[in-house]
């Protein structure tokens, strides 16, 4: 990654279309519920559909170009599809929800006290972390890991002064 | 220099490219065996005439294996090719004229190793290395000539100034050339060639992309070497420069061989990796042999191929951070890295390209510690990865967080947003008075005033720790990540939501938290 374009990068045009985006989605997730007082349900159901907008916001803005960004808009995408195809099918349950507990048995399972060596422990952590991660080389994984960082830190700044702007 | 003259006036372009060759030649009478001065001579006088079959047929395979691109026609071409060039070499004339795509992948290989591609620039390789080449050094210059003919006056140049050079060192010393070669990086020519001022039509060829790994980092003496477009991906490399390059490097490797063991007729001169060598040894002063230097090729390439081939883009970073992080100014961006082996250390070629491998990883990471807040005083890989993880999941549950806060005070933020909304648009856009500005304000000053005034009824549960934490926010931190307060906050702030799903919102784990928070929260203070 070249440092020079990552101060351009993270300049107008990540944040600018980040929260563009990220505004125009909280719009419409404002204008779908009630005014009046929501409940936890509604405020949970919120969240997550904030989050979600949140990512996927930030994912378009970087665009395809980086492998992290391709992974989270397929996932949502596929994510998207899945409950769709579950609400149309009559079923509550989330897929995403099978996913995590099979991912989550799957580390149960692999867990196992290695040695350290070259700090393997931490690469998979990592992997886990950047999304498309398994896949990649250690340093393809590095570059995307520090282009997921500046657009996650992008990420932050735009909603903390959102929230700012609002509360203030 | 004068020699250069001679033949260059020549409207012909193939001229240009013999003359580097007879330059070269004439300087260095020590080098050339005498059989190669009767071989060459008189091919050089004949020259274009006897080439241009030559040239007819060896673009003719070299063309056609583009085309097929298909193992077994490789082979095929590969094995015609052999033929060719060692008839042609037998006849003392080799064809310079091939093709321009054609030659310039043909010309790249030279340095690649790449048995696995199809492409001309292997088939070349493979030639020059399997070529019944009996004379090394003349083999070697004889690469020269089969530069593509359509040589830029710049390519004189260049070729003079190699031959200048070459004069020097092979006049008496490895040194020189050792470290003029060091210095040579193939780059993904077209800005380096601009830069150098060296026009080479670099850009075209995109077949695959290999690191030569050879020489330093070096500010290229002959900016015109930097126009050497061994990247097969990157750019379509320059027929010219290639050749010279190659013919320079069998030079400065014949010699170095010549003085380590008897040079043996094979031409496998030209692969990067045993100009490497070439320079290893010079430094090292290690025993080389020649089938050594074969696996070492082999391997290598079957190694850089496997790293090219998966990591085309990252490896241009990787080059451009590497040039950046080099003492080389007026380095052009490339598409490779030179790799230097250093004294005492293994030159074997797995072991080379783990090495750069290793410098690649151990740049990012000294990237990825800039923009970690905290990570520059930490040593050790091990270490640093671990901060990184833990600013990412930092960053992640800062999302979520905000996401919550955001979903606390959204329904009633239509308004807010469509303030906002005009907001960013008009800051795209400058206004042309302040009037709008007031405008667009007022109704969001209603709306905000509106909003606290009915904050209060809603889920104080849910926003009393977010009430504070905003409170606490809008006194400690900036809205940049970049100050360390805001980021041992953050981690506070992680470590308080650790637990805590987003599933739990209601009164229950909230309440429970408050007080372990505001406890972090007066630590922290």
């Amino acid at each position: 990654m070249n440092p020079h374009p990552s101060s351009c990068s993270n300049g107008r045009s990540i944040r600018t279309r980040f929260a563009r985006r990220f505004l125009r989605a909280l719009k419409k997730i404002g204008s779908k519920g009630s005014s009046s007082r929501p409940s936890p349900r509604d405020i949970s159901w919120r969240c997550r559909r904030v989050k979600i907008a949140a990512d996927a916001s930030m994912a378009s803005a970087v665009g395809p170009r980086r492998v992290w960004s391709r992974t989270m808009l397929n996932m949502l995408r596929s994510r998207s599809h899945a409950c769709l195809h579950a609400s149309r099918l009559g079923n509550s349950r989330r897929p995403g929800a099978d996913r995590h507990a099979v991912g989550k048995r799957k580390r149960l399972v692999l867990k196992r006290k290695l040695p350290n060596r070259l700090g393997l422990n931490q690469v998979n952590q990592l992997r886990r972390l950047v999304p498309g991660g398994e896949a990649m080389d250690l340093d393809i994984l590095l570059d995307e890991t520090a282009h997921y960082i500046k657009c996650l830190a992008t990420q932050v700044k735009v909603m903390r002064s959102i929230v700012d702007y609002c509360s203030a | 220099m004068e020699k250069l003259q001679v033949p260059g006036n020549d409207t012909n372009t193939r001229k240009p490219s013999w003359d580097p060759l007879n330059f070269s030649m004439e300087i260095q009478p020590k080098e050339l065996n005498s059989s190669v001065d009767c071989f060459f001579n008189p091919s050089w006088d004949n020259s274009i005439d006897q080439n241009d079959p030559f040239e007819s047929s060896l673009s003719s395979i070299v063309s056609s294996p583009t085309g097929s691109k298909t193992a077994g026609g490789h082979s095929l071409m590969m094995k015609e090719l052999i033929g060719r060039l060692g008839s042609i070499c037998n006849s003392g004339v080799i064809s310079p004229g091939i093709k321009n795509s054609a030659n310039a992948s043909c010309y790249s290989t030279p340095l690649n190793y790449p048995p696995k591609s199809n492409d001309p620039s292997s088939i070349m390789e493979n030639i020059f290395r399997g070529g019944n080449l009996r004379i090394p050094g003349n083999h070697l210059r004889n690469n020269p000539s089969l530069a593509p003919l359509n040589v830029d006056p710049p390519f004189i140049e260049l070729a003079a100034k190699y031959s200048c050079f070459g004069n020097e060192s092979f006049g008496g010393k490895n040194a020189i050339p050792k470290l003029e070669f060091s210095k040579l990086s193939r780059v993904s020519s077209g800005q380096s060639a601009k830069a150098a001022g060296f026009q080479v039509g670099n850009q075209e060829n995109k077949n695959t992309r290999f690191e030569m790994k050879f020489g330093g980092i070096s500010q290229p003496p002959l900016p015109g070497n930097a126009e050497f477009g061994y990247s097969r991906e990157e750019s379509p490399a320059s027929e010219h420069n290639p050749g010279v390059q190659m013919g320079l490097k069998a030079q400065s490797e014949t010699n170095s061989r010549k003085r380590k063991s008897t040079p043996k007729g094979k031409g496998k001169v030209i692969a990067s990796t045993s100009l490497a060598n070439v320079v290893m040894i010079d430094e090292t002063n290690e025993k080389r042999s020649k089938p050594d230097e074969d696996s070492k090729n082999e391997k290598e390439n079957t190694k850089e191929n496997a790293d090219q081939n998966e990591s085309a883009k990252t490896a241009r970073e990787d080059d451009e951070k590497r040039n950046l992080k080099a003492p080389n100014p007026t380095k052009p961006p490339k598409d490779y890295i030179h790799v230097r082996a250093r004294r005492g250390q293994a030159t074997i070629s797995h072991s080379l390209a783990e090495r750069v491998r290793r410098e690649k990883i151990s740049e990012k990471m000294k990237f990825l510690q800039d923009l970690v807040p905290g990570c520059n005083k930490v040593t050790g890989k091990a270490v640093v990865l671990d901060e990184i993880i833990t600013y990412v999941q930092l960053l992640q549950r800062q999302v979520e967080f905000l996401s919550m806060k955001l979903a606390a005070v959204s329904p009633r933020m239509d308004f807010i947003m469509e303030a906002l909304l005009s907001e960013d648009n008009r800051q795209m856009q400058p206004l042309p008075n302040g009037t709008s500005n007031g405008s667009s304000i007022n109704p969001l000053n209603a709306a905000i005033h509106q909003k606290q005034s009915i904050q209060t009824p809603l889920v104080d549960v849910f926003n009393s720790p977010m009430t504070q934490v905003l409170e606490f926010v809008h006194k400690h931190c900036p809205s940049s990540m970049a100050s360390q307060n805001s980021y041992e906050f953050s981690k506070q702030l992680s470590t308080f939501w650790k637990g805590n799903p987003q599933r739990d919102l209601q009164t229950g784990f909230v309440q429970n938290q408050t007080p372990s928070f505001h406890g972090q929260m007066k630590a922290e203070l």
